[in-house]
């Protein structure tokens, strides 16, 4: 039989029963709308959380640190102050060394207002982090080494923390109480366009010289070192010196050194969000069996129906795999129809789901020709037993058949 | 054109066993007009059956053009349904849901014919069992006998050598059963081989030779004078 006319046949069987093929095809194409929305909003959400990660800081940048995977913390003998003067001392392919020492959840408040204080994570470093951390500053100014040298007792706000603090935007120059310590505020950074950090709280940060912060929270704990390499092709190298140097100065620790850069930690955030899509994908795609399901159900049913229909076929000389050919063709056509509408319905729905949560989705054509060889593959797979049952007749017995 | 030896059909196993075939042995000559003629399970729709592929026997012999069918396989027996066998039911067996010029192009269709002969062919065809004006309709909006011919149309459409009939008037009153016996006489002198069971005297008559089945044999042979 030519492929032309398996085409025309099949639409007409199909046609001669069109509630059923419509709500057949239903089946598949909310399943094949929940895979193609899933993924489309997943893969948006990655793309938007990569692309504002990638904002806020330099390719070229990377971070040591004490390996957390193993449960070490880093301590006080850990990190020195002077570890990091004499890093960028030796290693050529270290460009800026940051130390870092944090608070989370430091309060934050005005002098004599009943306001309740802000929740915020407080930051103490050296000026060498607006290198590895993108800060533009919309007022005032970063502090300086000499700033951490005198252990001034002044603070960077991030834009959103400020306008929290001082909603007529009169930050500057005003004094905070950091948990009960005044210092003045010398700067403000831009606000974070990304609402997606914004929920998640990623840009409630206070900037403080190191040592001031030292003292405030009463600790010599240094948590990391934030860098950043000379190239992008240094960054490898300029993580094993870090860790090279730091291991030679601190022989007789406990904790494993370790370094990660900007890259890596993508990847990373890559390889969770993809993760988070693949398992949603597959919940959705239990809708796709579902209506899978649906398919060989109909299909079981045509081929009782149509048995006699199936002995005369074979009695004017069909062979049984040009039987078998038919009852495929007629699975795999509803679903293609289903898997077309299939995408219609489920762009339309990612699109709407991230129109209010205000990030694009992405639908590439990949997710479109994924969707249209899972259709066909459930329409094969669904339809192979209806049709192998159909082919299996006797065209006497079939013929017979009431 | 046909021959059988020792013939016989079993259904089932064991106690349970149904022989519906009982050692035949005939031969049918090109060109030849036979009824095959007996009460219901005397094995005729069986052998007809079995001389149309559509069903094995269990055990004998089967020449067609002294090429033994019995040896076959499933895609060849198919091959021989297409090219050899046009078959005529007592229901039609049209599908309802294609316009009769598609249900008589449809063995044309699985022998591969391109689309612009088919509906030529079938459309003479059609013209010539007094359905030319009619190609778009479907079945059922067909009598009886008009549903008939477009079946015989359909047999005819691959210039088969044996025309195979099981009960064609069975479901016709007495005037469209001469009607539709008309057409196969034509088709008779045309030089087809045709093999028709029947249960009706006066359709057997048209027949050149009667064979009466009984219990899957061939009991009685009668040659008509006509």
């Amino acid at each position: 039989m030519k492929a032309a006319d398996l085409i025309r046949l099949t639409g007409e069987n199909l046609l001669a029963h069109r509630l059923r093929a419509i709500l057949t095809t239903l089946g598949i194409a909310i399943g094949i709308a929940a895979v193609i929305a899933v993924v489309a909003i997943g893969q948006g959400g990655e793309a938007v959380l990569l692309s504002e990660i990638e904002k806020l800081g330099s390719s070229r940048s990377f971070n040591i640190s004490v390996d957390w995977m193993r449960g070490e913390a880093p301590t006080v003998d850990t990190f020195k102050l002077e570890d990091v003067a004499i890093i960028k001392e030796l290693s050529p392919a270290v460009d800026k060394l940051a130390p870092v020492t944090s608070g989370m959840m430091i309060a934050i408040r005005r002098p004599q207002s009943q306001a309740k204080p802000v929740l915020s994570q407080l930051i103490g470093t050296t000026p060498d982090l607006t290198a590895v951390m993108n800060l533009p500053l919309a007022s005032g100014r970063f502090f300086s080494q000499a700033d951490v040298a005198a252990h001034s007792r002044v603070v960077v706000l991030d834009g959103a923390l400020a306008e929290m603090l001082f909603p007529k935007g009169d930050a500057l120059g005003k004094k905070v109480f950091i948990q009960d310590v005044p210092a003045t505020v010398i700067g403000v950074t831009e606000k974070q366009t990304s609402q997606l950090l914004g929920a998640m709280s990623m840009n409630r940060y206070a900037f403080a010289p190191i040592t001031f912060v030292q003292e405030l929270l009463n600790t010599r704990v240094i948590h990391e070192l934030d860098g950043v390499a000379v190239t992008d092709e240094a960054v490898p190298q300029a993580i094993a010196d870090c860790i090279k140097i730091l291991e030679k100065r601190h022989p007789g620790t406990s904790v494993h050194y370790t370094g990660m850069s900007m890259k890596e930690g993508l990847a990373l955030i890559e390889k969770a969000t993809g993760v988070m899509t693949l398992i949603i994908g597959a919940v959705a795609a239990i809708a796709l069996l579902v209506g899978g399901v649906g398919v060989m159900n109909i299909m079981l049913v045509a081929v009782t129906e149509r048995t006699r229909e199936i002995g005369l076929l074979m009695a004017v000389g069909a062979r049984r795999r040009d039987i078998l050919q038919q009852f495929l063709a007629e699975a795999v056509a509803l679903c293609l129809v289903g898997g077309f509408f299939g995408v219609l319905l489920g762009a339309g729905g990612a699109w709407a789901i991230a129109h209010f949560a205000k990030w694009p989705p992405l639908i590439s054509v990949w997710t479109v020709l994924l969707a249209f060889g899972f259709a066909s593959f459930v329409g094969l797979v669904f339809g192979l037993y209806p049709a192998s049952r159909a082919a299996s007749f006797s065209p006497a017995e079939a013929l017979r058949y009431h | 054109m046909i021959r059988v030896e020792g013939l016989t059909k079993i259904y089932g196993h064991g106690p349970a066993a149904v022989t519906a075939l009982n050692n035949v042995s005939l031969e049918i000559k090109t060109g030849e007009f036979v009824a095959v003629m007996g009460p219901s399970g005397s094995g005729k729709s069986t052998f007809l059956n079995v001389l149309g592929c559509l069903e094995r026997a269990t055990a004998g012999r089967y020449y067609l053009n002294e090429r033994e069918v019995s040896a076959l396989d499933e895609d060849e027996l198919a091959g021989l349904r297409n090219q050899q066998f046009g078959f005529v039911f007592q229901t039609f067996n049209l599908l309802p849901r294609h316009n009769i010029l598609r249900n008589v192009e449809l063995p044309l269709i699985y022998a591969g014919t391109p689309g612009k002969e088919r509906r030529e062919r079938a459309t003479a065809l059609l013209a010539r069992v007094g359905l030319g004006h009619r190609l778009k309709h479907k079945p059922p909006a067909l009598s009886g006998g008009e549903q008939q011919r477009v079946a015989i149309a359909r047999a005819l459409i691959n210039n088969p050598a044996v025309i195979l009939a099981d009960e064609p008037t069975g479901n016709l009153d007495s005037k469209t059963s001469y009607e539709i016996m008309g057409l196969f006489l034509e088709l008779h002198a045309e030089g087809r081989t045709i093999v028709m069971v029947t249960h009706e005297p006066d359709i057997a008559r048209y027949a050149e030779r009667v064979l009466h089945f009984l219990d899957g044999a061939v009991v009685r042979e009668e040659v008509s004078s006509a």
